[in-house]
């Protein structure tokens, strides 16, 4: 039987309460303990969750843990902005692999 | 008188003389009023084509030629040991005495000393039944080796008289009625270098030749009586290894032929086998050790000669039941000698110019090593190992001689420049090096060393494979790109050649690691990958991993005397214990 791999969302309450009307799973965390982020994040991925939101704001101070599932195929870490706005590191995330996939940079110029 | 024939070409080291229907092919002869020592190698009627073992210049047509009426021989008997020879077995130190640093031409020196006199301990009675190969008596050499006194082959009969005492090699210590009448038995016999020395059956090998070299005992291991060689650019350590092997082969003789390599080469085995000491006997290494120099500079018939010269003394000591091996470097030089008497013959050449029986003359000196049960009514069964280097021009493996040689060894140690140049030493490549003795050694191994061994084995191989096949990934798209459980095996990998493989030959612990301290070592750096891989499949960063003190120590394991090689359980207990806690930590934040 093939499962569903869930969900997760991380980030500070007000980011994330929101998504959790959507059903999926949230975990709050602070951006001052980067310890306490970094568990859930492992936690989350030991726990086969397929994909992780983390908001930018948290993901700025757990950078060394956002690299390693990188290179995994599970889960997939996304980074959205928090509530109080966008750091721009997420959009850099996305266009960084798109770099890498096809060769070069076709979201901005043109 | 004697018929004598007259030289009517001379083309370097080959001399063709006429009226020499009289002698046969492989005679030896004297050439000219210097008694130059030559072989007849090819016959036309009453014309002898003649290579000559030493400088020809200033010979000329008209000049006698006479044969002696006997194939080129050794002599064998007390006195081999620690000795050096030519490679028609003239002792370098006589010549030395008799005529200064370099031979002169004509020097007539007897192969074993005439004047020494050696205590000879009979160990058969009056009236016993001999046959050949039986051990009529002993004599001891040296502190390390006994040398015994055997039947010549083809004598049969009863002891007539047997008495111990001081003698010299040439007199008569024994004397056997056989049905041709009475023969006397002196320490030294005479065998002709071209033939192969009787036995009564050859065995299949089945023991490792143990050599402390950890890559060749872990991954290409050579039976005692087997065969291997050992190909390689110039500069990627084939002397080095043939040196190492020749120091450190748990064998109980070691012939070292050094055929058309730098003098200075046989020089340093000079300087230090002497120093070295024996690891199970404690001795100097050259009480056991006989040397066959014709280095490049040496004229190049006697090259060709050097490598059965050297065959011949390590089939006199398998026949007494020893384990002998014989290290040839390198068997290149002597196919070049090959070249040049078959080019100067005007043959036929082959590839590259080699002559067309390249392959076959390998193969004739290759076949003569082994495991034999030798002649002689007790049942000895004596080994005989032969490791030829071969230096293909440009590190080319498809180049004959080594294409030649592969097709007859077991064993193949491919020297890799790429590893040399990295400081990589041996530079053994483990992708490309085979032994076909694996399997039989494994089994002895597990069964008389460690259970574990074969496993270890396999599963290092294969993290070595995987490396390669990883590098190319990290090639494509850099190590980053890589899972972290990918990126240990590339770590443990690397733990397995820099921790495991590199062995320094000039270090003293180093040098010589034991099967026992292999096992351990080995277990040691692949415990360490399992333990981690677990480490990190618990959710321990690699970072943390590969930041253990403990890896230091794993990578001194090498640097751990013979002695106590206990400490390397110690270090594998603290190396649990490290990422034990590591996983803990891990596994406590959870909570």
């Amino acid at each position: 039987m093939i499962t569903m791999p869930k969900i997760g969302v991380v980030g500070d309450k007000d980011s994330v309460l929101a998504f959790k009307a959507f059903g999926l799973s949230v975990f709050p965390a602070v951006a001052s303990d980067s310890e306490a982020s970094r568990k859930i994040v492992d936690k989350l991925a030991r726990e086969d969750y397929g994909i992780i939101f983390v908001t930018e704001q948290i993901a700025e101070t757990i950078t060394e843990t956002i690299d390693r599932y990188d290179r995994c195929v599970l889960p997939a870490i996304i980074l959205i902005p928090g509530s109080t706005g966008s750091l721009g590191i997420g959009l850099a995330r996305i266009r960084r692999n798109v770099e890498k996939a096809v060769g070069m940079n076709i979201l901005d110029s043109f | 008188m004697e018929e004598t024939g007259r030289i009517v070409k001379v083309s370097g080291p080959l001399v063709i003389a006429e009226g020499m229907g009289h002698a046969r092919i492989y005679d030896v002869v004297r050439v000219s009023e210097k008694q130059l020592i030559g072989e007849i190698i090819e016959m036309r009627g009453d014309m002898a084509s003649i290579q000559v073992y030493e400088e020809t210049s200033m010979l000329g047509p008209g000049e006698p030629v006479v044969t002696t009426g006997e194939p080129l021989s050794v002599e064998l008997g007390p006195g081999l040991l620690e000795g050096m020879f030519d490679g028609i077995q003239r002792p370098l130190n006589a010549i030395r005495a008799a005529a200064g640093d370099f031979i002169e031409r004509g020097v007539s020196v007897k192969s074993l000393d005439r004047e020494k006199k050696w205590e000879f301990v009979p160990l058969k009675n009056v009236g016993d039944a001999v046959e050949e190969g039986d051990i009529i008596g002993t004599v001891q050499e040296n502190a390390v080796m006994e040398h015994k006194i055997l039947v010549p082959i083809g004598v049969k009969g009863t002891l007539k008289n047997i008495t111990g005492g001081s003698y010299t090699v040439d007199s008569t210590v024994a004397a056997v009625a056989t049905d041709k009448g009475e023969r006397g038995l002196t320490l030294m016999q005479k065998w002709p270098v071209r033939k192969q020395r009787p036995s009564k059956q050859k065995l299949s090998p089945d023991a490792p030749m143990i050599t402390g070299q950890r890559v060749v005992d872990t991954f290409f291991p050579v039976t005692k009586g087997g065969t291997a060689c050992v190909p390689g650019p110039f500069g990627s350590g084939k002397t080095v290894i043939q040196h190492q092997l020749a120091k450190w082969s748990d064998v109980e003789i070691v012939v070292y032929v050094g055929c058309g390599e730098r003098g200075n080469e046989m020089t340093d085995v000079l300087n230090e086998f002497p120093e070295l000491k024996d690891p199970k006997s404690g001795e100097p290494l050259m009480k056991r050790t006989v040397l066959i120099a014709n280095t490049s500079n040496m004229p190049v018939a006697a090259r060709e000669a050097s490598i059965y010269t050297g065959i011949t003394i390590g089939e006199y000591f398998r026949d007494m039941g020893y384990s002998v091996a014989l290290m040839a470097d390198s068997s290149s030089r002597w196919a070049e000698a090959l070249r040049e008497m078959s080019g100067r013959l005007e043959e036929m050449p082959g590839d590259e110019g080699y002559p067309a029986y390249l392959g076959s003359r390998l193969s004739e000196f290759y076949e003569r090593a082994g495991k034999f049960s030798c002649k002689g009514a007790d049942e000895r069964v004596g080994t005989l190992t032969a490791i030829g280097a071969v230096s293909p021009p440009g590190g080319d493996l498809s180049e004959p001689v080594t294409q030649a040689t592969l097709r007859i060894v077991k064993v193949f140690w491919g020297l890799d420049a790429d590893l040399a140049y990295r400081r990589h030493f041996p530079a053994i490549n483990w992708l490309n090096s085979y032994s076909l003795y694996l399997d039989t050694i494994s089994a002895w191994i597990d069964k008389n060393i460690d259970g574990r061994f074969s496993k270890l084995r396999l599963k290092a191989m294969t993290l070595l494979q995987e490396e390669s096949a990883l590098n190319e990934i990290v090639r494509l798209v850099g190590y980053d790109a890589l899972s972290e459980p990918d990126q240990l095996k590339l770590e443990v990998a690397k733990s397995v050649r820099e921790d495991y493989l590199q062995q320094n030959s000039f270090d003293e612990t180093d040098s010589y690691t034991s099967l026992a301290k292999q096992c351990k070592m080995l277990d040691l750096v692949l415990a360490f990958g399992d333990e981690a891989k677990k480490a990190l499949d618990a959710g321990v960063y690699l970072k943390k991993i590969l930041a253990l003190k403990v890896r230091d120590q794993i990578a001194r394991a090498k640097s751990i005397p013979e002695g106590e090689i206990s400490k390397i359980e110690n270090i594998r207990s603290e190396m649990l214990k490290d990422i034990k806690k590591l996983t803990d930590e891990e596994a406590g934040e959870d909570a």
